[in-house]
């Protein structure tokens, strides 16, 4: 009895590993099924925790159980790195999206520069737009534009990007500036334009290992870059790197 | 700015309600009808559910597009949707559990011989509930009024679920506190914000405790 609990004690780790994930909110329906591929590949098991990237990095921070971080967002990336709770050298640019905006279903297309005037009096649905990376990019975007001053009294803010969609799905909200990944699985929106890629700052995910991190989760961050995940990821709206 | 805001979506959450809050207090403490039970059950509802769940529960009812609100607009041009008194509903219907408690029970405690004494002198029933009823339970109203009120100032996800954050029209104190968490390095511009409100909470806490000494002394010495 005692050889057999020794034996399982001792085989355990060596067969498979649990790599713990924390990813931004926004990546679930890529990094889902991505995980599930690669777990039962390699019979590693992957434990993904979804939130904001500000929370997730406050938590990496504060020394949760962390193997593999995937921000939206470059400047969370660089303060937890400042923090000193991540891998040296283990830090890449996974992923970028686009930003677009979004009207109610069957919403026809429309030119950004007409975007006051279709406005009317309603509102304009957008994260945080000083603290949330998704509010913050279309800010920069509407500003290089010109727009922001025409549009910045009926801008309603939400605490993250979903939240801002949701507005726009229940028609509360005219219109809508949310990652073109987020347009892509919502129902009840429709794209109504895009936003030229030069009115904002590049949009980056950064991926890292934490100082915690072991091979499995080296293998995992590795395999998000294979052309597999590559796929999956493009599926989902987001662009690569 | 969010914290005019907030003492104002505070004070009109409070005021606007406390009507409503007496008269279901009331109605709770003395009356027998079909569906009392049903009544406590809604009113203690937004205690349990999520913040968050009540949020969209008032979206789904009084936005634009709500089974209300879309109502309301077409009536009257007036939509709670996206602004400060959105705000202050969303923070009322968070509140009004708390106040109604402490109403209710300062009602129940009102020993009914007082009133059926001035019934028989030839006081009207309504005469009785605000000569003798209300005065006798004020402390108690007085307490559910401040505590409604520091619930107000505290709420957040329902008033964010339902308008937003807006700066100076939904942007409240523990909005702009989140959002504050929200930035790299924010702790100190959040920390401000703490202090600001636990100054507030407290004072509000303390004046409270005041009145309510000062009216229950005044009740009983008269």
């Amino acid at each position: 009895m005692r050889a057999l609990v020794l034996a399982l004690l001792v085989s355990t780790p060596a067969m498979a590993d649990d790599v713990t994930v924390f990813a931004a909110a926004s990546l679930k329906s890529a990094l889902d099924p991505i995980a599930e591929v690669w777990s039962a590949e390699t019979d590693h098991s992957v434990t993904i925790s979804y939130g904001g990237t500000s929370t997730l990095a406050k938590q990496i921070e504060a020394g949760a159980p962390a193997d593999v971080f995937i921000a939206a967002s470059v400047d969370w990336m660089d303060h937890v790195q400042a923090a000193g709770v991540m891998a040296q050298g283990a830090r890449v640019d996974l992923l970028g999206n686009t930003l677009v905006l979004v009207g109610g279903a069957g919403a026809g297309a429309i030119t950004l520069a007409d975007l006051p005037a279709r406005l009317g009096d309603g509102k304009l649905s957008m994260a945080f737009v000083d603290a949330v990376p998704a509010g913050q990019y279309g800010k920069a975007a509407l500003q290089s534009l010109g727009l922001w001053a025409a549009v910045e009294a009926q801008v309603v803010q939400s605490e993250n990007v979903r939240s801002a969609l949701a507005f726009v799905a229940r028609g509360e909200a005219v219109f809508g500036v949310v990652y073109g990944s987020d347009a892509v699985a919502a129902p009840g929106v429709s794209v109504v334009a895009a936003f030229p890629e030069s009115s904002h700052p590049p949009i980056i995910y950064p991926a890292a290992l934490t100082a915690q991190a072991g091979e499995a989760a080296a293998a995992f961050l590795a395999a998000l870059q294979m052309p597999a995940a590559d796929a999956v990821f493009v599926d989902n709206g987001f662009t690569l790197r | 700015m969010a914290l005019t805001l907030s003492l104002k979506v505070a004070f009109w959450a409070t005021f606007a309600s406390l009507p409503f809050g007496l008269l279901v207090g009331h109605a709770l403490a003395r009356w027998n009808f079909w569906g009392k039970g049903l009544l406590n059950a809604a009113v203690l509802l937004p205690l349990i559910l999520p913040p968050v769940v009540t949020g969209y529960l008032l979206l789904v009812t009084f936005g634009r597009n709500g089974a209300v609100g879309a109502w309301l607009y077409q009536a009257t041009g007036f939509t709670f949707a996206f602004q400060w008194m959105g705000a202050a509903l969303a923070a009322a219907v968070m509140a009004f559990p708390l106040m109604v408690r402490a109403i209710r029970l300062s009602i129940e405690a009102v020993d009914t011989r007082l009133e059926d004494a001035a019934g028989t002198l030839g006081a009207s029933p309504r005469w009785v509930w605000l000569t003798v009823t209300l005065p006798l339970a004020l402390p108690g109203v007085l307490a559910g009024a401040v505590l409604a009120f520091a619930k107000a100032m505290g709420e957040f996800g329902a008033t964010i679920t339902f308008v937003a954050s807006i700066p100076g029209q939904t942007q409240t104190v523990p909005t702009a506190i989140y959002e504050a968490l929200q930035v790299p390095g924010g702790e100190v511009a959040a920390l401000r914000l703490v202090m600001v409100s636990v100054v507030v909470a407290m004072g509000a806490v303390v004046a409270s405790e005041w009145l309510a000494r000062g009216v229950a002394r005044r009740v009983r010495g008269a």
